[in-house]
């Protein structure tokens, strides 16, 4: 496996065995996501409605940058009061689904996608402001425009884990988006810092309309005046800054750049450890190596058996 | 092979053959007790003289010998933070496999990465010049598996990053 | 950090891999545990799963984007190029792949998959970041501690989890067995009848530990079921006799009946009642229907009667349960009769508990008949057998997992991240345990 996937694979699989007409079996689940994010799926009140709650992290923030009208274009008429303890809930019922396989496949592709969609708000919000900074901008020469169009956007922060955040900012040329990471681990930090320089480089060496990238241990400019960011400078936390330029903030490459980006950290986090576990087997290919060698050191062992000519054995005695 | 690290190699060949002439020798300190002196370090008269081959700072290798028994101490070379990491995952990685090893010391003596103590049990049960061998080729193969690592990290860092931004291309 | 998420469950057995988060009933998500990988290419590097090679070519040389496949031979990534579970098998089935089972006899055989099986496990199915989460996989009874130690340097180095607790099997499936009315004490003492696809053991446990060396195991198990229902259709030469036909017929009829002569007669006379009719859809749109008739009842019974089965293993299931709880220390027999579990997908059959119940207490009794007899009048205070049947029974190993998983002092039984690193791999070999006596 290469990429992450972006949807939830236990909700899709799920929700395709049941809209296929699967048995109608009571569902209560409680599962992980990446980040913190919990998701919820039950069957509360029959066995044909089912029940997805979501519970993230920093919803509060979300919804601030435009998460409820997100969620009300996807998800429109599944939208139930939240279950408590959860952040939103969306219901699917079983005996009114839509006719055609088509449309069924597309229910389940969005509820599967439900952390994904909601995490989507301030990155849809960012792209809408930069297409309004972007129009205004066209409208000044570079000298003259105003203030508010020069330095873009306000920078929306999302803690979207406990001591990690995305930073979004929209100006009139770019978005630009940031990613703090804290290294737990010594290791992990080393590797970390080998995969950070390569994607660094790899614009410069191999794709050109990549988005920048650029990484630091101190925070970046965009950062400035944001409060609540780690300024110490410590090796264990990163800054990386992508920055998205327009032709990543098409109106029909959105939805793939905003879903892409969004793995990040997991797809990151998660080929260091990859790269750990094949390194591990390495060092075993190569301690049997060293074993297969220091065995040899050992005289052989008693002699074989030996046979006459007519097939009989004998023992030497010791 | 470079050219300083064939006579490198060739004087730790030679050094650790002159010092694995090892005998039985019981214990002086306690009765019916027969200890590798050298960890003991109990009785002066026993030990012989260090002795420490060094190809540069970083890469040496560190022969304490004594009567009945020879640590080898190797310093592996780390040229940066990466190796450095990676020396230290392999050598714990080899450690917490001593018991198959006979002769891997556990615990690596301080300021060098990996040790061996070879006592007269191990010289009477196997081959002395095989055990130089393992020796001399564990080093030869050790800078080759950690410089090898470095290279996979440093190619697969290169792909992830690829393959992480072709979609945006 | 990781204090709200839920712990992640992980059982890997030889078959099948049942994994999922603490507190659900049932496991999210249950697969063969296999992986495939590409099969070495002739020539390249020629060390197999050992040491691809490694490019030194820097990416431009290499022109760029080149077909996928062939990029990533050119940088040494064929370690992220496999599947896993039922994707590994669809997989297998086309060319360039091959399958592994990376556990042999309940054991893992071949770390470097399973450790790749691990990785894709937490972060494609389970979709987790190791570091926010504590982990409780599972181990078969007698499991070496260098496996522990080996697992946990997985889990620890590579994946960074939070913390682990490795439980045993047998255990688990005991405190699954909490969930049960017929329990009213959650002691760890019993005797745990675990049967799944390869084969069935039967382990004692007294007080939350193994008792190793009674251990017994019985080569009957589902896989032979299936076997056998398979035989009864050839020679009835039904029209279809598939194997997967012989699972479906033995997973929806079959039940264990008191008695096989009377089964018989009873079969005999009310035919209608008995016998049934299953239907068989081929890929293709056409169905066949298969009688399906004595196999309902016979299939299981080689639990209890091999030798309609066997010719080489001859000793019914109660018997070896009796002598496994008389090979036990005598202080803990009295719990072990008492609390007979079962664990697996091999003892969902209808009334198989009540038949073993009434076996293995027809075994007691006449011992106990027979040491009265030789004592001359004196009486015994009479044995409880109890064989304890529960909903939980199929994942029963992950669903105690899930019940243990969940209560508040969970973390505190496990060894975290920072102990390890204090420690090392040595600190798995003791677990304190969880469940036992002093906890809630």
């Amino acid at each position: 496996m290469l990429l992450l996937d972006y949807q939830n694979v236990l909700i899709e699989s799920l929700l395709k065995e049941r809209f296929a007409g699967g048995p109608p079996v009571s569902i209560d689940q409680v599962v992980s996501d990446f980040d913190g994010v919990i998701f919820h799926i039950s069957t509360p009140e029959s066995k044909s409605k089912i029940l997805v709650s979501i519970s993230i992290k920093c919803f509060p923030e979300l919804v601030q940058y435009g998460a409820q009208a997100v969620m009300e274009r996807e998800y429109g008429p599944y939208i139930v009061a939240p279950e408590s303890g959860y952040d939103f809930s969306v219901q699917v019922d079983l005996d009114s689904l839509p006719e055609d396989q088509e449309s069924k496949d597309d229910l389940v592709r969005r509820v599967s996608l439900l952390k994904r969609n909601i995490m989507a708000a301030p990155f849809e919000q960012a792209f809408d402001e930069y297409h309004h900074l972007a129009e205004e901008a066209s409208k000044y020469t570079s000298e003259s425009a105003p203030q508010g169009v020069q330095e873009g956007g306000e920078t929306r922060s999302i803690h979207y884990r406990e001591e990690e955040a995305i930073y979004v900012k929209a100006s009139h040329d770019r978005v630009t988006v940031i990613f703090s990471t804290v290294f737990r681990e010594e290791t992990d930090r080393i590797f970390g810092k080998v995969f950070l320089q390569e994607f660094v480089d790899a614009r410069r060496r191999a794709i050109q309309n990549a988005p920048q990238v650029l990484f630091q241990n101190q925070p970046p400019l965009e950062l400035e005046k944001v409060p609540g960011v780690n300024r110490s400078g410590s090796n264990d936390i990163g800054y990386i800054t992508f920055v998205l330029f327009p032709r990543h903030l098409t109106a029909q490459r959105r939805a793939e750049v905003i879903s892409h980006i969004q793995t990040f950290r997991d797809y990151f986090h998660y080929h260091i450890k990859a790269s750990k576990a094949f390194i591990h087997s390495r060092m075993r290919k190569r301690t049997a190596d060293f074993l297969q060698v220091l065995r040899r050191a050992r005289p052989e062992a008693e002699e074989k058996e030996r046979k006459t000519a007519s097939g009989r054995t004998f023992r030497v005695q010791s | 092979m470079s050219q300083s690290l064939r006579p490198y190699l060739q004087c730790v060949r030679s050094s650790l053959t002159a010092a694995l002439s090892l005998s039985n020798f019981a214990s002086q300190a306690s009765e019916r007790h027969n200890v590798p002196e050298i960890e003991a370090q109990s009785c002066p008269e026993v030990l012989l003289n260090p002795l420490t081959i060094s190809r540069n700072e970083n890469e040496k290798v560190f022969i304490e010998p004594s009567i009945n028994s020879v640590r080898i101490s190797i310093k592996i070379k780390q040229a940066d933070e990466i190796e450095n990491i990676l020396v230290h995952k392999f050598t714990r990685f080899l450690n917490q496999r001593a018991e198959a090893f006979f002769i891997l010391r556990r615990k690596a003596v301080k300021g060098y990465d990996i040790s061996f103590l070879i006592t007269n049990f191990h010289t009477e049960e196997m081959l002395k010049h095989k055990l130089v061998d393992f020796i001399i080729q564990f080093m030869e193969e050790v800078d080759k598996e950690i410089s090898e690592m470095k290279l996979f990290l440093n190619a697969r860092a290169r792909f992830v990053a690829e393959s992480f931004l072709t979609p945006f291309d | 950090m990781a204090s709200q998420t839920p712990a992640v469950v992980m059982d890997n057995g030889t078959g099948y891999s049942k994994l999922g988060f603490a507190g659900n009933d049932s496991p999210s998500f249950v697969f063969p545990t296999a992986i495939s990988t590409k099969a070495p290419a002739g020539g390249s590097g020629g060390s197999g799963s050992g040491r691809p090679a490694v490019a030194n070519k820097p990416s431009f040389l290499t022109g760029g984007a080149g077909p996928g496949g062939h990029l990533s031979a050119k940088r040494g990534t064929e370690d992220l190029d496999f599947f896993i579970g039922d994707e590994a098998l669809s997989a297998a089935a086309g060319p360039g792949y091959g399958v592994h089972y990376p556990i042999r006899h309940g054991q893992i055989d071949n770390w470097d998959l399973m450790e790749r099986f691990w990785s894709n496990s937490i972060f494609k199915y389970l979709r987790v970041e190791p570091e926010d989460h504590y982990f409780l996989l599972t181990e078969p009874p007698l499991n070496p501690p260098e496996n522990r130690e080996n697992t946990a340097e997985i889990m620890f180095e590579s994946f960074n989890c939070a913390g682990l607790y490795i439980a045993v099997q047998a255990v688990l499936a005991l405190a699954a067995s909490w969930t049960s009315s017929k329990v009213q004490d959650r002691s760890l003492t019993g005797t745990v009848i675990d049967s799944g696809a390869g084969v069935t053991h039967v382990i004692p446990v007294a007080e939350g530990y193994v008792i190793g060396s009674s251990i017994k195991s019985v080569p009957i198990a589902g896989r032979d079921i299936t076997n056998f229902v398979q035989s009864l259709l050839r020679d009835r030469g039904e029209p279809d006799s598939s194997l997967q036909t012989a699972e479906r017929i033995k997973e929806e009829y079959c039940y264990v009946s008191p008695d096989i002569v009377k089964e018989f007669t009873k079969y005999d006379r009310e035919p209608e009642d008995k016998f049934k009719k299953h239907t068989v859809t081929h890929p293709n749109g056409r169905s066949v229907t298969v009688d399906v008739g004595y196999e309902r009842f016979l299939a299981p019974e080689i639990f209890f009667n091999p030798e309609i089965y066997s010719s080489d293993f001859l000793t019914p299931l109660p018997n070896i349960v009796d002598t496994v709880i008389q090979t036990s220390p005598i202080d803990v027999r009295r719990g072990l009769y008492k609390n007979i579990v079962l664990s697996g997908g091999s003892t969902l059959y209808k009334d198989f508990g009540r038949r073993l119940q009434r076996d293995i207490r027809h075994l007691v009794d006449a011992r106990i008949k027979a040491s009265e007899v030789r004592s001359g009048g004196a009486r015994s205070g009479g044995l409880d057998v109890q064989v304890i049947t529960h909903k939980r029974q199929r994942h029963g190993p992950w669903f105690g997992g899930s019940l243990l998983g969940q209560t508040p002092e969970f973390r505190s039984y496990c060894h975290t991240k920072a102990e390890y690193d204090e420690i090392g791999p040595s600190i798995v070999r003791r677990f304190a345990l969880l469940g036992g006596p002093g906890s809630t």
